[in-house]
């Protein structure tokens, strides 16, 4: 297709190669080696590294924290991704139904002066479902940790209003730990997502709809059948997304439980930070690194040919 | 719109192309500049873990130093908190830069430190000073219990703090209870000042926090007789001592009644109930006497906690003044002589005066300036005294490991997922297990 | 005018339309997200000394600027502000034009490993920066630009996330259009900057929204590759009280500095919303 020059392509990538290289590329594959030596700062013996084999990876299996961190970031990720994700689409939904361009997508052609109030309304919703985006996650999850506070944190004092009548102190309780964990990551996200849905509904071709809407179909009609298969790929980019945020996101473990109780609240991330930080095991650090990069490819390919496929 | 496109798409592409320029001509700007002959450049990475202005007072310190040292330049340069300085200092070594010479780091992590290779021991630096060993004889020796390792020391006691329980001594007295003196009389205590309405709890008798649990738990195990940690390798975990201990701190929520039950996360918000009179005693570090006695209208009472073979017990905490590896000697010189600088018994005096820290030697106890403000805050002489009967902070080889452990199974008993003996069985399992390369 | 006699009927007759339940729905939502931020706000505002306890957990017992005063006080904010405006903008300018050369050539030819090649580039977005910190200093060091604006901004100019969204958006634009406009004679970067960035506006926008309140709110990456305050951003003034280790959580002064934070880019996101949002939502119909 391109029939001036055959380099042009590779010189225009070549920038963004060269940097993704620099700062990614290559210290990955270092990890890669890494991962196969046993390296632990805080040994003398070990300082150097030495060949391990798959040493460090047979150390990870067989260690029941390791084992716990996985399943905890699994839950972590299932629960919060969809979460996410479902939020997002009807944060969005309500806002361009309410008083976006065309609230063809649920509702009818109703109450104009509405939807006139509506989309200045509109400016205020999408502020305030987007701005935790803006905070520092750190800033974030300390506001959060005093609305865990037992008794008087305004978590508590919201759920007590809804009738919830059981354990109150969220970062210390080993149900609630990663709960609360993943409250704070939710809230911080989920208006992130949304911005993505709502331009995707803005560019739905209207056409569709209207025509769906003389062949009397109504509104749920119109959101299965139409809105959300046309969603499609915003959906599949947004979870990827979501899929990779959540696995990087870690400082507010940081702060509101400290991976515990009993390492209940660990994340996969949160754990490699401690290895390779606080227990100076290079080696070991390493591999969880490539375990990560793994999962993370194993979700988002995965989550690639479940929506591909559910195209057909 | 389509001139809004226009005007967005060539204002990005000229500030790109103006940023690339000047970028690099920055960077070119910025770079470190070597120091002119025969000066020394160093600098002092440093955390902050109280609300004081403790980067100014670092500064004035520097320009002090400077003053009477013309050739020495120094920078303090602010990292953080405790794990930002130590992540700084790996990362810079590891990626072969120099790191900063001189660095606030804490006390317990003295063995990684040394086996990374991440900081040099200051001995011969002491040998040559007029006065080494009384110079080290003046620290409390609860603070230099940290500082040692293969016979070599490796770091100076700064900005010290120690676990201590504050208490409500208004309250002590209406309720016309005396004291605490050992376990028993505290537990009664903290129940009796522990109060409800309806079932509700409005003010705790104690709050104790366990969300990072080691350290506020040694003083109960030294207090019961047996420290958590022995030498280098060795845990005591699964002493008898230790395992009442830990039965002893889950009894005052399900016994007694007088603490909220299970893990409590309430560093944070436990001295603001403490300062608002709903909760009648707090465990917490020294390190915020400043705060609570600013923000509380009674009086407020410090001491040691309670023991049963000792009168009472605390642990220390804190940050040591380290010299990171890699140094010339000139830097090295440097970096030592600015330590002892910072550790002159008038300057400590002022620093802990400004900041709340405890003054970790004992002529800077004694200077004019500690006597006149231990005179107006006895709080802070309190304080001090606590440590009396304090044991080494746990410090050991491959800490953060055997630290999560502890923490792990510490937590599980703490949440009645397992038996106060059967947790700290398995955590001595563990923990000896991951001891076993460094014996 | 003639608009507004409905309008005044139905206010009469106030007939119940699912639009009013939804506002209800949404008003109650917004207001429980903005929650978080109403009360640091609030709290920002009390007294210094005074303590948080039951009941008392919004105003304090006056309203008091000490916690802004103090936070000023124990850090520069004003360099800060400076360097972190610098440094957001020296990414996200050149994260743009790498982006779209990037993206265009991934979009409009087909080349040898351009998959691959591809992948390669989108490995990056998997990759927690935070793993890598220690060969990302090396290489920092080996460029000899440590403690400089430039350190702190130049891991971030290759953007997978950048080039991944330009792609989807360039995608979109008929390959046939691009065909037509190089056989009259249109070179490549007017074809790029004529046709394929105007329509993608809105993958611009979204990009540079999330870039820049990422690097807004970087932290630890700028606290290992600087040193001095000349040069770092503002989140190195908000972990001076995000780590007041010691001394429990400073509520009060806590929220003033996360305030004088997020403030500028909070305000800067309200101003500007409603051109960037809403402009790009239209200029996508079509």
């Amino acid at each position: 297709m391109n029939r001036r020059n055959p380099l042009l392509p590779y010189l225009l990538i070549t920038p963004t190669l060269l940097f993704v290289a620099m700062f990614t590329i290559f210290p990955l594959l270092s990890s890669i080696i890494t991962s196969f030596y046993k390296q632990r700062l805080n040994i003398p013996k070990f300082r150097e590294p030495v060949w391990d084999g798959l040493g460090n990876y047979r150390e990870l299996l067989s260690d029941e924290v390791f084992r716990q961190v996985i399943s905890n970031t699994g839950i972590y990720v299932l629960i919060l991704v969809p979460l996410c994700v479902a939020a997002a689409f009807l944060l969005a939904l309500m806002l361009h139904a309410g008083g976006g361009e065309g609230s063809t997508a649920v509702l009818n052609r109703r109450s104009r002066n509405l939807r006139r109030v509506g989309k200045r309304m509109n400016g205020f919703y999408r502020t305030a479902f987007f701005y935790p985006t803006v905070i520092p996650m750190v800033s974030a999850a300390t506001i959060w940790m005093f609305f865990f506070t037992p008794d008087y944190g305004l978590f508590n004092r919201f759920l007590l209003f809804l009738g919830y009548r059981g354990a109150q102190n969220w970062a210390g309780n080993p149900d609630l730990a990663l709960a609360a964990v993943l409250i704070t990551a939710f809230w911080k996200s989920a208006g992130y997502y949304m911005i993505f849905y709502l331009a995707g509904l803005q560019n739905l071709p209207k056409q569709v709809f209207e025509a769906a809407v003389i062949d009397g179909a109504g509104p749920l009609r119109l959101l299965v059948s139409i809105t959300i298969p046309l969603l499609k790929r915003t959906t599949l980019f947004v979870t990827t997304i979501a899929f990779i945020g959540t696995f990087q996101s870690v400082d507010h473990v940081f702060v509101l439980t400290g991976g515990g109780p009993s390492d209940r609240s660990s994340l996969l991330l949160y754990h490699l930070w401690q290895v390779r930080f606080d227990q100076l095991n290079v080696g070991e650090a390493s591999a969880i690194t490539v375990i990560l990069v793994l999962l993370l490819l194993f979700f988002t390919v995965s989550n690639f040919i479940f929506n591909e496929r559910g195209e057909r | 719109m389509k001139r809004e496109t226009m005007y967005v798409r060539t204002g990005v592409l000229i500030a790109a192309a103006l940023l690339l320029g000047t970028g690099f001509l920055f960077a070119a700007g910025q770079a470190e500049s070597p120091a002119a002959e025969g000066n020394v450049e160093i600098s002092i990475a440093y955390p902050v873990a109280v609300d004081a202005p403790i980067a100014d007072i670092l500064q004035k310190y520097a320009d002090e130093f400077q003053a009477e040292n013309p050739e020495v330049t120094i920078t303090p340069v602010f990292s953080g908190g405790y794990t930002d300085v130590k992540t700084a200092i790996q990362t810079s070594i590891e990626g072969g830069g120099n790191a900063p010479a001189l660095a606030v780091m804490l006390a317990t992590d003295l063995y990684d430190l040394v086996n990374a290779g991440y900081v040099t021991a200051m001995d011969e630096l002491l040998a040559a000073m007029p006065d080494g060993d009384a110079y080290i004889d003046d620290f409390l020796p609860a603070f230099m219990g940290n500082s040692y390792y293969e016979g070599k020391t490796y770091s100076l006691p700064f900005q010290r703090s120690a676990v201590v329980l504050y208490y409500n001594a208004d309250l002590f007295r209406e309720e016309g209870i005396a004291l605490p003196t050992d376990w028993d009389s505290f537990a009664q205590a903290a129940a009796a000042l522990t109060v409800r309405k309806n079932g509700q709890v409005t003010r705790w008798g104690l709050e104790y926090s366990s969300d990072w649990p080691y350290w506020l738990f040694q003083p109960l195990a030294i207090g019961n007789g047996k420290n958590i940690v022995g030498d280098e390798t060795t845990v005591y975990f699964n002493a008898p001592e230790v395992v009442e201990a830990l039965q002893y701190y889950i009894d005052l929520s399900r016994v007694y009644k007088a603490m909220p039950e299970g893990v409590q996360a309430s560093w944070g918000t436990s001295t603001g109930n403490f300062a608002a009179g709903k909760t009648a005693m707090i465990m917490h570090s020294s390190g915020s006497m400043t705060n609570l006695l600013g923000s509380s209208d009674f009086e407020v009472g410090v001491m040691g906690m309670p023991g049963t073979v000792k009168p009472y017990a605390s642990v220390p905490g804190g940050g040591n003044l380290y010299i990171t590896s890699g140094l010339s000697d000139a830097e090295e010189q440097a970096a030592f002589d600015f330590a002892v600088f910072l550790t002159d018994p008038e300057r400590e005096a002022e620093f802990s005066k400004a900041t709340g820290y405890i003054v970790p030697r004992y002529s800077a106890a004694e200077t004019k300036t500690m006597q006149d403000y231990f005179a107006d805050v006895p709080q802070a002489l309190d304080a001090m005294k606590a440590l009396e009967y304090a044991e080494k902070e746990l410090a050991l080889q491959n800490l953060g490991e055997v630290r999560g452990i502890f923490h792990k199974y510490l937590q599980s008993a703490i949440n009645g997922e397992m038996s106060a003996q059967e947790a700290m069985d398995t955590a001595q399992n563990l923990a000896d297990k991951a001891l076993e390369d460094f014996r | 005018m003639p608009r507004r006699i409905p309008r005044i009927q139905k206010a009469a007759g106030f007939r119940f339309s699912p639009v009013y339940l939804l506002y209800a729905v949404m008003t109650i939502l917004a207001l429980l997200w903005l929650s978080p931020v109403v009360w640091s706000l609030v709290a920002s505002l009390r007294p210094l000394n005074d303590p948080f306890y039951s009941g008392h957990i919004w105003f304090g017992k006056s309203l008091a600027v000490e916690s802004y005063l103090k936070a000023f006080r124990l850090a520069p904010f004003g360099r800060y502000y400076v360097n972190t405006v610098m440094q957001v903008v020296l990414i996200l300018g050149v994260q743009l034009v790498f982006s779209s050369l990037a993206a265009f050539a991934f979009a409009r030819y087909r080349f040898r490993g351009d998959r691959v090649l591809f992948m390669l580039i989108l490995t990056q977005m998997m990759i927690p920066t935070s793993a890598l910190l220690v060969p990302n200093f090396q290489t920092i060091r080996w460029l000899g630009i440590y403690n400089t604006i430039l350190a702190i901004a130049i891991p971030f100019w290759g953007s997978a996330f950048g080039t991944f969204l330009l792609r989807q958006a360039f995608l979109a634009v008929p390959s046939d259009l691009g065909d037509a406009a190089e056989i009259d004679g249109c070179s490549w970067y007017q074809m790029l900057f004529y046709m394929y960035l105007p329509s993608a506006m809105p993958s611009v926008t979204a990009f540079a929204i999330s870039s820049i309140s990422w690097h807004w709110n970087d932290f630890l990456w700028p606290l290992i590759v600087t040193q001095s305050d000349k040069v770092r951003p503002i989140t190195a003034g908000l972990v001076r009280f995000t780590q007041l280790g010691e001394i429990g959580a400073q509520w009060a002064l806590l929220s003033a500095a996360t305030m004088i934070v997020t403030l500028p880019l909070l305000l800067m996101f309200l101003k500007f919303q409603k051109r960037f949002i809403e402009g790009y939502l239209h200029s996508g119909i079509k």
